[in-house]
This record gives structure tokens, C-alpha cells and sequence, in this order.
């Protein structure tokens, strides 16, 4: 009896456990044998030029385990609490490499991590060569899922997705307020992210022949300590919109610049890019950050999941709230321990079995339920369009998450705003 | 050719190139007395912009007068590294030079990871955002500032080292340590100061930066390496030549890729020089120099 | 003498059958512990033995690797080939720094700044190339066979480590026998001597840099097959470069086995301050530890590790007078 009430119930209040119905001839024996603890790893750079990133995703991994644990463990295997091992790649493939070893050894059954899609190529390799799941909770370059990996599974949109989503949300927007053609210029900061991330908004406004033309691209490295050069060049390129794919640092950088230079712009809306959302933007930059959109894989602003994951989060660090790469940082946790329940195994084969057939519902982050393709892309991944209005965050669109309307064109310019 | 663009650059590059200036300008001072290249450099001006920015937040005061606090400070921080470890390795190989400072770098950078934070901070200082208008041009006021500000520190460092006595002194031991040591000068206290003021200089410069960058641990690393440029090309060890070769460095950067991508197009290349690479611009001019006038552009003596 | 040989075999032969009892995880740290040590040998012959600082060797492991990647994709070369090619490559770009630096003179911190330049040059224009996946890098493609140094454990990988570091210890020891290593240390202590003793301080200077850019650009095809992401930032920044040099100088420049030895005690020692001090809510502890190990280890030993363990070992290894 006790195992059909198993099975009924949910593991998480909100997930809905598929296909575990069929398999559980294994359980009882499962039962007697119960593992005092599951050990899965939060692989992050918690230092290094990332750092901000790496410790606000370990912090989401964090908090997952420890809910899950709040709620009673992994039922299926008899309530077994997580064990979160902490590992920091600092920001080096090499480290993440012998990081990534370290934490198998010592009885990880899963990863999760990290931000850096370079980091996160190497441990996918290990993790094909160790026969150890791997589940990326943000890495965004297509690349990783095209290698073949077994082990490895993505609960972060591709690039490609993020381009998509754009362009249907600016679709969505010219034809709403009757703007025939935009002159824009794109700038991107000069890392893999930065990199793809622009070059794939390019590819697709060039391909589908959208009404955008891309008068400048402009790429800046990484941790660029100066932009006046480059806010000269859009300035003298005069656009309507400007598209930065940018990171925190400059992007400040950048508001500052255009405030200073004057630049006139109908809009600032990012293709895909964190810098536009964190806490400390809005706080430093206060009525400039107003008007900027931001096309990112962000949180459900209305979902009952997302609420109270919110307020725990901000309960425990003050001023901080979810965004996209905690978000997904619990997401991911999640999604393994959904996995880890429906396979009622720690060994490999089993959890990676339970992962491909993965769906999982949600309603913490825009997007459907969380289900894996054949290369361990989650297809429901989604972006919302989000709008910095009055300073707070806003999702403007799709309109069945919105909180807002969204404001085009901007109605005053960075330096009327009285700052 | 966008010769409005091109003017903007130059000037803002100019304007940066002051505060590059006095970043190099602690380099070159700590080198041409003690031989000794502060792989923390770039580390401690970070050290300074936190110090300034630690004031902003809790009493107010602008980054354009906390500055004199981070001197202070980065002079302590500067006087006892010196005192502690520096001072134990100034008759090593070059090579085993390079280590203890790369330590401290570390040491530099993740301490004020510890301290305060990983996220990158940008105060809103009182004049973070103002700019003057010159005709098509801007004039970033911060800028104007900080420049301003670096310049006159630079000459008030050239002055005490022309006129003090500790001045003098610190430029004897530059001459003749052994010299300096015969005629009675504690040479110890003379290094430990003048490395001490080499870390004010570019704590100084960190404060006056924080209006116009964002701050983070990790951002000190291209500093020094910009500044290392700096000393070579005006010449190490001279005081005048970090000045003006901030001047170069700050100019070059911020118009190069305009300009060599305008002559790739006169050529009739249709190649963009793009400004990611403008780096390539400094390390040319360095490579030049170093065949060219190894000794560095003001640098009299003999290398 | 017989007795140090002795000492080496018997460690050879400790390490040999390592990969027997330890996990997977230990053998990484040993692959690390080889890796670096080849690295650190390979600078060691410009460095060590002729006295000019390089503080961009960085380069030649990116020369090293993006050209072996380039061979097999191109003529779909394997790297165990591709890898001599892309040396020949290095030792080519060093032979250029060489010449700038030695035909002018630069010494000392000028020709450190010369080699950071070209570093740097390098990096940046890598940067910018499509072919090696311009700033996304490089996601190498795992096809685990023998004929494309890659494999599935750590075991065969611990091996060709450890083979890197058998041929660098064996080419280090014959060319300090050599006339060209007794020259190349001739000119290190007193260049202006041994010039008016007729030797040609350029030739041999310019044959350290070769050999030496040679041998580290072939770490470049370790580094790619057993990562398998490039990036330049990563791999061919200063940063790298420094992480390169620490070990020879802490274990003793100018030595055959003080890079191994530095090697041995760096690595474990940034394992273990990440291990037992990078806890939750004090990211960056053990990189402020690690930092003042890396001071307290040269203040204590200024002369390289190695010379305070001969000094330590002299009763062991008696008969033993120079190494």
C-alpha cells in the first residue's frame, strides 16, 4: 500500500512524476536499502572574472537542495536527503576538470552547472568519460548539446531559441505600434557568450529578412573598463535601437556613456543578456535603467512556484532576488531530484533514463514543462521580454506572463529623466 | 572619415590617459628605486577604489575627496608590503622577483572578494553623470576631473621628490643604494617609503576612477599591464615619461582601431580594425619602442 | 651520481604502477602535477639556462594547439603527427621574438615586456579568428581512440603525462651535458665573458628559444585533447603564462629536476587550499591562502626548493657534486 500512496503523491508540491507508475517492481528492496544521503554537486565559478554569476547560481543550487530536503528528501527512495557538494571551477576548464573529479569521487551521482559554457564543455567530456550525469542548469552555446554526450542535459535555452524569441517579440512590437523598419546597432561583449548571443541575432534578422538593418556591430571584451569609444561609434551611427548583449560591469558602463554623450535612442532592448536585471543595475542606476527591455529566460512573475521560491530567496539574501541564472540554478537542482524520484536509483544509467523522460512542470521560469530531446536541449525552454519600468522588473511579454504593458518608445531620453 | 568621431575619441582618450598616468606613474617610481616591477599593481588600485567607494556608501563624502583616504591607506598597505616582503626580495634573480608579487596580487584580489563581494558596483556619485557640452563634442565632467586631479598629484609627487629631503633621498638610493647607505640614509625606510608612495599614486588613482568605472575584484589585472606599457615607452624609472606616455597609451587606444580601419578603407581593404583589438595598438607601439628606443622615450640612462 | 640515478628509477618505477591503487581523481592531480612540470621544464631551457625571461610562453602552447587542431581538421592529420608540426610552428614564432630581443639586446625586464607583447598579439589576433571559433573557442569534438589522443580514463592519459615529463627530463639532461647547454650556462652567468671567449652569444641564445618554444608548444596538443575547449583568454593570456613559471622557480631554475619538484609541491598545494578552504560564503579564502603560500615559499626558499632538499638529502646521496 505504502508504495500506490508513493506513487500518487507528488514528490514536490508541484511536480507531476511521469512515467514512474510502471517501475517500481524494484522499490521494496530499494526500501531496505536506504541511502542515508544522495550527493549531487553544484559545479560553479565562484570566483574569477564570474564570480558575481557563479555564486548567485551556487546559492540557487543551494536553496533547491534545501527545500527539497524541507519537503522530505527523495520519497521514492525512502525520503534520502540531498547532499549538495560545492565545487569552483575558477573560471578555468582545468580546475573544472579536476573539480569535476573531485566531486565524483566523492560520491556525487550528479552535477549540475556551470554558467561558463567553456567550463561547462570540459566537464560534459568528463562526465561522457566517467559515465556520470550532467545536468547544465545555464550554458547557453549550442555547441555542448551537439557533441553527442549521453550523460549530458540542458535546462537552459540555446542560443538559437534566445534569436527566435526575439525577433517574434519585436515582431510583436512594430507591428503593435505600426514601425515599418528599425535602424539598429548591435553590440556585444567579446566572449563566447557575448559572442554567440549577438551573432546568432544577426544571422537570424539577416536569414528571415526581418525589418531590422543592423547599421553597426560593435564588440568590446570582456571587462572592458571604458566605453567612451565605443558609445562615440553608436552615437555617430545615430540608430533608433540599441541592441547590447552586454554583462553586468558594462552595462552600466554603457547607460552611463549614452547619459553622458547624449545619445538619442527610441529604445535600449538587449537580444539576451544579463547586466540589464540584477539587483545592483537598478539600484546604481535608478531612473536610467527605466525603459530597458531585456530578452531573457526569466522567472514567472505570476507563477505560485516562482512567488514563494522569490521570497525565501530574498529572505535569505537580502536585496538579492531571483533572476534568470539563480532561476535556472533551481531549476536545475529540481529537475535532477525529480530524475533522482522517478528512478528510484542513484546509479548512472537509471538517472539518466529518468532524465530523458523528464516532465517536469513548473511554473518558476517563462517557459513549459521541462522535457528533454534526443541531445539533452529542453525543449520548453522560453524567454519572456522584461522591461525595467519605474524601477522595478517587468515582464512585458508573452502577454500570458505579462505584469505589464511594455512603454516604446521610450518616452524620455537617459538625460531627461532628472538623475 | 568621421573627424567628430575621431576627435571624441582623442579627447576621452586623452582625458583617461591622465589618470593612466598616474597608475603608471607608481610603477615607475617603485621600479626606478627598487628595481622591483609591483606585479599587485593593478590589484591595489582596486584596493583604492573599493576604500573610496567604501566612504561613499557611509558617509557621502565623493570619490573626488575620499581619494586622499585611499593614498593614505594604499600608502600603509604599500609601506608594509614592502617592509614584510618586498624588502626580503630585492637582491633575488629577476625571475624569483616575479613570484612574491604575483602572490600578493592574489592575495590583493581575493581579499576584497572576501570584503566586499563578487557583484560589480557602480556608485552614483555626485558627478557621475555630468558632461559639458563643447560644440559637437563632450567632455565627461568625472573625466575632466579625475584628470585634472591626476595631473596635479603627479606634479605635487614630482615636487616632493625635487625638494624634501626625504625626496631627495629616495632619489639618491635610486642613483647609489650603496652610495646612499654610506652617507648615513636609512635606505630601508627610504624604500619602504617610496614604495609606500608608489601604491598612493595608484590608490589615489583608484579613487578617482570610481565615478567613472564599475568595480569589481577581479578587473585589477590589465592595469598593470597597461601601466607596464606606460614605463616602457616613456622610459622606466622616468617621471615625466609615465606622464606622458599615459597620454600616448590613453590616446592611442581609444582612436586606433578608428583609424587604422579608415585606412584599411583608403587602401581599399574592406577590412574593420575591430575595437576588441585595440590592445594590439599599445603592444605595437611597445615592440617598436622596445627595438627602436629600448631606453623608452624620456629615458636618459643606459638601459 | 649512481645513487641519484638510482633514487630516479625507483621513483619511475613508484610512478608507474600508481595508477594501479589510486582513483581518478588523484591521477588528475598527477596529470596536473606532469603537466606543468613539462611546461615549467620547457621554460626552464630559455630561462633557467640562458638567464632570459619569458613571461609569454602561453603562446607557444596556443601555437601548439590550435595548430594540431588545425592539421586534423585540415588534412585530418591525428595530433601524435600534427603535434611535431605545430612545434616546428613555436619554435618559428620564437625564433622571430629571438631575434627582436637578442639582435637589439633587450635583457631583463625589456625582454620580458617583448614577450608579454607578442603573447598578447597572439592572443588577441586568435581572438579574431573564425577557424579556431574566434570567442567562443574551440568545442572539440570527443572521439575516444588511441589515434586521437583521446581517451575515456584517466589511466592512459597519466601515462603520456608522465612520458612528457621523461622526454623534457632526458632532453634537459642531454643538452646540459652538451656544448650547447655548457655554453647556454656560460652566457647566463657571464655574457660579456663568454662573448670574448668567442662564443656567439645570439646562436645560442636563439637555439634556447627554439628548443624551448618547441617543447611547450607540444603540451598544446596534451592541453586540447584533455579539456577539449580552447579559448585564448584561457589559454593563452599572462595568466597562464605565470601559472607556467611558478613551478620552475619555486623548485629551482637552471636545474634538471627543479621544475618537477616545484611541480610536486605547487599543485598539491593549490588542491588542497581549494579543497579545504573554498567553503560556502567564503569564495576566494583559498586563493588568499594560496597566494601567501606562494610568498612564504620563496622568501623561505630563495634559491629554488630543490638546493635546500640537496642540501637535506647530501648524506643520502653522497658522491653526488652537482645536478
Amino acid at each position: 500500500m505504502v508504495k500506490k500512496k508513493m506513487n500518487r503523491r507528488t514528490f514536490l508540491k508541484y511536480s507531476a512524476a511521469f512515467g514512474a507508475t510502471t517501475a517500481v517492481a524494484g522499490v521494496p528492496t530499494l526500501l531496505r536499502a536506504q541511502p542515508p544521503e544522495i550527493k549531487i554537486a553544484s559545479i560553479q565559478p565562484v570566483t574569477g572574472v564570474i564570480a558575481d554569476i557563479g555564486i548567485s547560481m551556487r546559492r540557487g543550487n543551494q536553496m533547491a537542495v534545501d527545500d527539497i530536503n524541507a519537503r522530505g528528501g527523495i520519497k521514492s527512495m525512502g525520503g534520502a536527503k540531498l547532499k549538495l557538494l560545492l565545487a569552483d571551477t575558477e573560471a578555468k576548464e582545468e580546475v573544472a576538470r579536476t573539480e569535476a573529479e573531485r566531486v565524483i569521487k566523492e560520491g556525487a551521482v550528479c552535477l549540475v552547472g556551470p554558467f561558463l559554457s567553456g567550463n561547462a564543455m570540459t566537464i560534459a567530456t568528463l562526465c561522457e568519460q566517467r559515465g556520470v550525469p550532467f545536468v547544465m542548469d545555464v550554458a547557453a552555446a549550442d555547441d555542448i548539446t551537439r557533441k553527442g554526450f549521453k550523460y549530458t542535459f540542458r535546462v537552459f535555452p540555446t542560443t538559437t531559441k534566445f534569436a527566435d524569441s526575439m525577433l517574434f517579440y519585436m515582431d510583436k512590437i512594430m507591428k503593435e505600434k505600426n514601425i515599418s523598419k528599425i535602424r539598429g546597432v548591435l553590440t556585444n561583449t567579446g566572449d563566447l557568450f557575448g559572442r554567440v548571443q549577438g551573432a546568432t541575432f544577426k544571422k537570424a534578422v539577416t536569414d528571415k529578412k526581418f525589418p531590422i538593418e543592423l547599421v553597426g556591430h560593435i564588440e568590446y571584451p570582456l571587462g572592458i573598463q571604458d566605453l567612451s569609444a565605443e558609445v562615440s561609434k553608436i552615437k555617430a551611427l545615430k540608430p533608433d535601437i540599441l541592441f547590447p548583449v552586454a554583462r553586468p560591469g558594462d552595462a552600466k558602463l554603457m547607460i552611463r556613456e549614452l547619459y553622458k554623450q547624449r545619445v538619442e535612442l527610441q529604445g535600449i532592448i538587449s537580444p539576451g543578456s544579463p547586466g540589464w536585471y540584477e539587483p545592483e543595475f537598478i539600484r546604481d542606476m535608478k531612473a536610467l535603467a527605466d525603459y530597458v527591455m531585456d530578452n531573457v529566460p526569466w522567472y514567472n512573475p505570476i507563477g505560485k512556484m516562482y512567488k514563494e521560491v522569490n521570497a525565501a530567496f530574498s529572505k535569505k539574501y537580502p536585496g538579492k532576488y531571483i533572476d534568470t541564472n539563480s532561476g535556472y540554478a533551481y531549476l536545475g537542482v529540481l529537475v535532477i531530484a525529480d530524475a533522482l524520484e522517478r528512478a528510484k536509483s542513484t546509479k548512472a544509467d537509471d538517472i539518466v533514463a529518468a532524465l530523458q523522460k523528464t516532465y517536469f512542470k513548473q511554473d518558476l521560469m517563462v517557459g513549459l514543462a521541462v522535457a528533454f530531446d534526443s541531445r539533452g536541449d529542453n525543449i520548453n525552454a522560453d524567454t519572456a521580454m522584461i522591461q525595467i519600468i519605474n524601477q522595478s522588473l517587468k515582464v512585458v511579454l508573452p502577454e500570458k506572463a505579462a505584469e505589464a504593458k511594455y512603454i516604446h518608445p521610450m518616452p524620455k531620453q537617459l538625460w531627461e529623466r532628472g538623475v | 572619415m568621421n573627424l567628430n568621431l575621431i576627435l571624441q575619441l582623442a579627447l576621452s582618450g586623452f582625458l583617461l590617459g591622465g589618470v593612466y598616468s598616474l597608475i603608471a606613474l607608481g610603477l615607475s617610481l617603485i621600479f626606478g628605486v627598487m628595481r622591483v616591477i609591483n606585479f599587485a599593481h593593478g590589484e591595489m588600485m582596486v584596493w583604492g577604489m573599493y576604500v573610496a567607494y567604501t566612504i561613499l556608501l557611509w558617509t557621502g563624502v565623493d570619490p573626488f575627496f575620499s581619494f586622499l583616504v585611499s593614498a593614505i591607506i594604499l600608502f600603509i598597505l604599500g609601506y608594509l608590503l614592502q617592509r614584510s616582503v618586498v624588502n626580503r626580495i630585492l637582491d633575488f634573480p629577476e625571475a624569483m622577483q616575479v613570484l612574491p608579487l604575483v602572490g600578493m596580487a592574489m592575495v590583493f584580489e581575493n581579499s576584497a572578494r572576501l570584503i566586499w563581494g563578487p557583484d560589480y558596483i557602480s556608485p552614483q556619485s555626485k558627478f557621475a553623470l555630468s558632461s559639458i557640452s563643447l560644440g559637437p563634442l563632450t567632455i565627461d565632467t568625472p573625466r575632466l576631473m579625475a584628470f585634472s586631479i591626476a595631473i596635479l598629484i603627479t606634479v605635487l609627487v614630482l615636487v616632493f621628490l625635487k625638494k624634501t629631503d626625504m625626496g631627495k633621498s629616495i632619489r639618491a638610493a635610486a642613483d647609489n643604494r650603496l652610495g646612499a647607505f654610506l652617507v648615513g640614509t636609512d635606505v630601508n625606510k627610504v624604500y619602504a617609503v617610496c614604495f609606500g608612495i608608489g601604491t598612493a599614486c595608484v590608490g589615489s588613482a583608484g579613487g578617482l576612477l570610481v565615478p567613472i568605472m564599475p568595480l569589481s575584484p577581479y578587473i585589477g589585472a590589465p592595469f598593470t599591464l597597461i601601466s607596464f606599457i606606460i614605463v616602457i615607452l616613456g622610459g622606466m624609472g622616468s617621471l615625466t615619461g609615465a606622464m606622458v606616455g599615459g597620454f600616448i597609451i590613453g590616446v592611442a587606444e581609444s582612436i586606433g582601431p578608428e583609424v587604422i580601419t579608415n585606412i584599411f578603407h583608403g587602401l581599399g581593404v574592406d577590412l574593420e580594425f575591430p575595437h576588441t583589438m585595440k590592445q594590439v595598438v599599445s603592444f605595437f607601439i611597445l615592440i617598436v619602442i622596445l627595438i627602436l628606443r629600448p631606453q623608452g622615450l624620456f629615458g636618459g640612462k643606459k638601459r | 651520481m649512481r645513487k641519484l640515478y638510482l633514487f630516479l628509477l625507483l621513483a619511475f618505477l613508484i610512478l608507474l604502477v600508481l595508477p594501479k591503487v589510486m582513483s581518478s581523481y588523484a591521477l588528475g592531480i598527477f596529470i596536473m602535477i606532469f603537466f606543468y612540470a613539462y611546461l615549467g621544464q620547457s621554460w626552464n631551457i630559455l630561462t633557467g639556462y640562458t638567464g632570459v625571461i619569458s613571461l609569454g610562453h602561453s603562446l607557444y602552447v596556443g601555437i601548439g594547439a590550435y595548430m594540431t587542431y588545425l592539421l586534423t581538421l585540415t588534412l585530418g592529420l591525428p595530433p601524435w603527427i600534427g603535434m611535431w608540426i605545430g612545434g616546428i610552428c613555436a619554435g618559428a614564432v620564437g625564433l622571430v621574438i629571438g631575434f627582436f630581443g637578442f639582435r637589439f639586446g633587450l635583457k631583463g625586464v625589456y625582454f620580458v615586456l617583448l614577450t608579454i607583447s607578442f603573447a598578447e598579439i597572439g592572443r588577441l589576433i586568435v581572438l579574431h579568428l573564425k577557424v579556431f571559433g574566434s570567442f567562443q573557442g574551440l568545442f572539440i569534438t570527443p572521439h575516444f581512440s588511441a589515434v586521437n589522443f583521446q581517451f575515456k580514463d584517466n589511466v592512459p592519459y597519466y601515462y603520456i603525462a608522465l612520458g612528457y615529463v621523461v622526454f623534457s627530463l632526458i632532453v634537459v639532461r642531454l643538452l646540459e651535458r652538451s656544448k650547447i647547454g655548457r655554453y647556454m650556462v656560460a652566457l647566463r652567468e657571464e655574457e660579456e665573458a663568454a662573448e670574448s671567449l668567442g662564443v656567439d652569444v645570439f646562436k645560442y641564445k636563439m637555439i634556447a628559444i627554439f628548443i624551448s618554444a618547441f617543447m611547450t608548444s607540444l603540451a598544446g596538443a596534451f592541453y586540447t585533447n584533455y579539456l577539449y575547449y580552447l579559448h585564448p583568454s584561457t589559454m593563452m593570456s599572462m595568466a597562464f603564462s605565470i601559472e607556467i613559471i611558478l613551478r620552475p622557480i619555486i623548485g629551482g631554475m637552471g636545474t634538471v629536476l627543479g621544475p618537477v619538484i616545484g611541480s610536486f609541491l605547487i599543485t598539491p598545494l593549490a588542491e588542497i587550499s581549494r579543497t579545504y578552504f573554498a567553503k560556502a560564503g567564503y569564495e576566494g579564502l583559498h586563493l588568499v591562502i594560496y597566494g601567501f603560500l606562494l610568498v612564504a615559499v620563496v622568501l623561505f626558499f630563495p634559491r629554488g626548493v630543490i638546493s635546500y632538499m640537496k642540501k637535506a638529502l647530501s648524506p643520502l646521496l653522497s658522491g653526488e657534486k652537482s645536478h
